[in-house]
């Protein structure tokens, strides 16, 4: 069965390149969502196997939202995607509970590795 | 107020007290319950404070006052953290900058990020992270540890090492990081992580399921490696015994020299050069005190020496039934100890001359000892006869040392001085105690050999007091930089009496030898580049000379130009180069350049 994923991004163009990538490696995209809030509603409905939640993201951030999914659901596997310049960011989403992290900008090969491991370990 | 004149005053004011914050603050770090220190500390922020505030400096003000408040709560804790031990010396570093600021009367740099950073710090309480670092050491010896190191092309090596920390807790329990989990979240990006782990899952299981990163480059198991160091460790080389409290000292530093390299490497990757400059100045005074810390391995105080001679007083009292008491003052002074080894036979020759010739059928020997600057001055003493001026100025103009003229003409402090030429000596009888040969000559050279210079001082009737100013340290020493026919040279600074610069008007000659006027006396002129056999120069206007003393006489030796003094470590030429006279030793100043630093004993005796 395929691994399924959650696509958060409030970035069409990214959104679409991620979803290119997951697909092309025979994930199921479940549900992209464009913003922190629409992110945690979609978690409660899908339960997606992996999600890759942007940080910068306007209204609530990336790391918020991730904040938020966690507490009611320790086990979810959350990788964040980042820009190389924001290490902060990327620092304060593994201490908040990320399990991985994606540096923008990115190689198909690198996401499929990181999003791999994280739905397997 | 007038500012300019008390801008100085402020200025090396508040340097000190900086820099006893930052001593209490190193000391603090190994009992940070001390409440006496933390007392201190409080008081120094507090006096920095009031004085900024006096002057109008308004952020250097604002900053020590945050701290002031700060110390208030450790000082109601009884205690400081590890994390506010290290963020109060990065606030001294900002406090140093900030005078920086004021000495070149640039604006005051922000305070207000730094201090709401350190804001949200715990610099009072227990923090956790302080149990974190220290290791137990019982738990330091179970597990093994795991090296990690990762591609080069890993761009945030410190976020990734946390994603395989957490991994490797999935095997087992981690122990023990380097860095800290808390070092790596604060940003660090360190080249390897260094994990203490206790699993029961084989080696080559966790490089297997490692595999899966292929930001990992190498894993390795370096516990064996350790072991083996330290065993080769034990068998070479020359054993020193260093307190711990000094090691940890030393091992703090590296940490934070390593810490500051990382603030560098980012601030460079960033091209913000005001984080560089900021981390060149943290670096300045981190080698400072490490230099400062290391040192101290090599220092020894003079207890044993004290000791030595005191047994000498005592035989030789016994020997030749005199009556003699002997005082020591200042023991705990320390100095290189290759330095104590070297003027262990001089001093026991001093004593022996105060005991001989010195004193009659009672007295009493003492020896000082102190610190002036960067020198330790020791001082042997007896109350004795004392030497008589007249003797020694009749006894060198009949040995020919000196020209009648120059006899009359000589103060007592260079007739004195007269004593250490080889082969002098106003004693006429030869005892068992002192001994033929070995005068007061042996002692000069021994001291000016580790860089010293010898006064001699004497009343008759009343005793004398001979005089060793010693450099602390034989590698790193205040030199003066001169330049002679384009090339820059050193000498000590102890071998420097003084720099003058003279009017040619005012060069006199004496027959061929060209003199100049120096406190009522007159000095031969010899000229560095003569010397050196290097081309006449131009004439120069005024003449920088430098005023030094050779075999007991003082010269004045004319160079092209003055640069400057400056602390330089100095290290010992290479064969074959160590063979060169009249040159102890190079050093490479901060430029590349290498400078030669000048015997000047040598050099003359070459003549």
């Amino acid at each position: 069965m395929s691994k399924r994923v959650m696509i958060v991004d409030d970035a069409l163009f990214m959104r679409t390149m991620l979803r290119d990538i997951f697909e092309s490696a025979g994930w199921q995209v479940v549900v992209e969502a464009e913003t922190g809030a629409e992110a945690i509603e979609e978690y409660e409905i899908h339960h997606p196997d992996l999600v890759s939640m942007d940080i910068v993201m306007p209204e609530m951030s990336g790391i918020e939202a991730l904040t938020k999914i966690l507490s009611k659901h320790p086990a979810a596997r959350i990788v964040v995607c980042s820009a190389l310049s924001q290490k902060d960011l990327i620092l304060n989403a593994i201490n908040a509970g990320a399990k991985d992290f994606i540096v923008k900008p990115f190689q198909n090969a690198q996401v499929l590795e990181v999003v791999n491991r994280v739905v397997t370990g | 107020m007038n500012i300019v004149k008390f801008r100085e005053m402020f200025l090396t004011e508040a340097a000190e007290h900086l820099e006893v914050m930052s001593d209490i603050l190193l000391q603090l770090d190994s009992d940070p319950e001390d409440q006496d220190g933390i007392d201190a500390l409080f008081r120094e922020a507090h006096s920095i404070k009031g004085m900024a505030a006096t002057m109008e400096y308004a952020k250097t003000a604002r900053l020590a006052h945050h701290l002031e408040d700060r110390l208030d709560d450790c000082r109601q804790l009884g205690r400081i953290s590890a994390v506010g031990i290290d963020r109060l010396l990065e606030a001294v570093d900002l406090l140093e900058l900030l005078l920086d600021d004021i000495r070149n009367e640039r604006p005051e740099r922000d305070v207000e990020t730094f201090i709401a950073t350190i804001a949200k710090e715990p610099i009072a309480d227990v923090n956790s992270t302080t149990e974190e670092k220290r290791v137990d050491p019982v738990l330091a010896e179970e597990g093994f540890l795991v090296q990690l190191r990762l591609q080069d092309t890993v761009t945030t090596a410190g976020a990734r090492f946390l994603i395989l920390l957490n991994r490797l807790a999935d095997f087992g329990t981690i122990l023990e990081t380097t860095p800290s989990t808390e070092a790596l979240l604060q940003g660090e990006d360190p080249g390897q992580l260094l994990v203490r782990l206790d699993s029961d899952i084989s080696q080559e299981e966790i490089c297997q399921r490692l595999q899966e990163y292929s930001e990992i480059r190498e894993i390795t198991f370096p516990a064996a490696i350790a072991e083996e160091k330290s065993r080769k460790k034990e068998s070479s080389g020359k054993m020193v015994r260093v307190s711990t409290e000094l090691l940890d000292h030393l091992i703090n530093l590296t940490g934070e020299m390593i810490t500051n390299r990382y603030q560098m490497q980012s601030a460079v990757k960033e091209h913000n050069w005001q984080a560089v400059d900021d981390g060149v100045g943290q670096l300045a005074r981190l080698v400072k005190n490490l230099h400062h810390q290391v040192l101290q391995v090599r220092m020894v105080s003079l207890e044993s020496l004290a000791g030595r001679l005191s047994r000498t007083v005592h035989d030789l009292s016994r020997s030749s039934g005199k009556e003699i008491s002997f005082k020591v003052e200042g023991t705990e002074i320390e100095l290189d100890r290759v330095i104590v080894e070297e003027l262990t036979d001089p001093f026991i020759h001093m004593v022996r001359n105060a005991v001989d010739h010195g004193i009659g059928q009672r007295g009493t020997v003492s020896i000082k000892a102190w610190r002036e600057q960067d020198q330790v001055l020791v001082q042997v003493a007896d109350n004795g006869r004392g030497i008589d001026p007249e003797k020694i100025r009749q006894q060198a103009q009949e040995k020919g040392l000196v020209s009648p003229a120059q006899a009359k003409s000589m103060r007592d402090y260079d007739l004195f001085q007269l004593i250490c030429q080889p082969g002098f000596s106003t004693s006429a009888e030869v005892n068992e105690i002192s001994g033929r040969g070995v005068g007061m000559d042996v002692v000069k050279t021994a001291v000016e050999k580790v860089g010293g210079l010898l006064l001699i001082d004497s009343v008759p009737g009343e005793g004398t007091r001979i005089t060793l100013k010693i450099p602390l340290s034989l590698s790193i020493i205040r030199v003066l930089i001169v330049e002679c026919a384009g090339t820059r040279m050193a000498m000590p600074i102890t071998r420097v009496v003084q720099t003058v610069e003279v009017a040619p008007a005012e060069v006199q000659s004496s027959g061929k030898q060209l003199m100049i006027h120096y406190q009522d006396q007159l000095l031969p002129m010899l000229s560095l580049r003569k010397i050196l056999k290097a081309p006449k120069g131009s004439h120069l206007n005024p003449i920088p000379v430098v005023i030094t003393e050779v075999q007991g006489r003082k010269i004045g030796l004319v160079v092209d130009q003055l640069v400057g003094q400056r602390e330089v470590f100095v290290q010992r030429l290479p064969a074959p180069f160590d063979q060169v006279r009249g040159c102890s030793g190079g050093t490479i100043l901060g430029d590349g350049q290498i400078i030669f630093l000048l015997d000047l004993q040598t050099l003359f005796e070459r003549r």
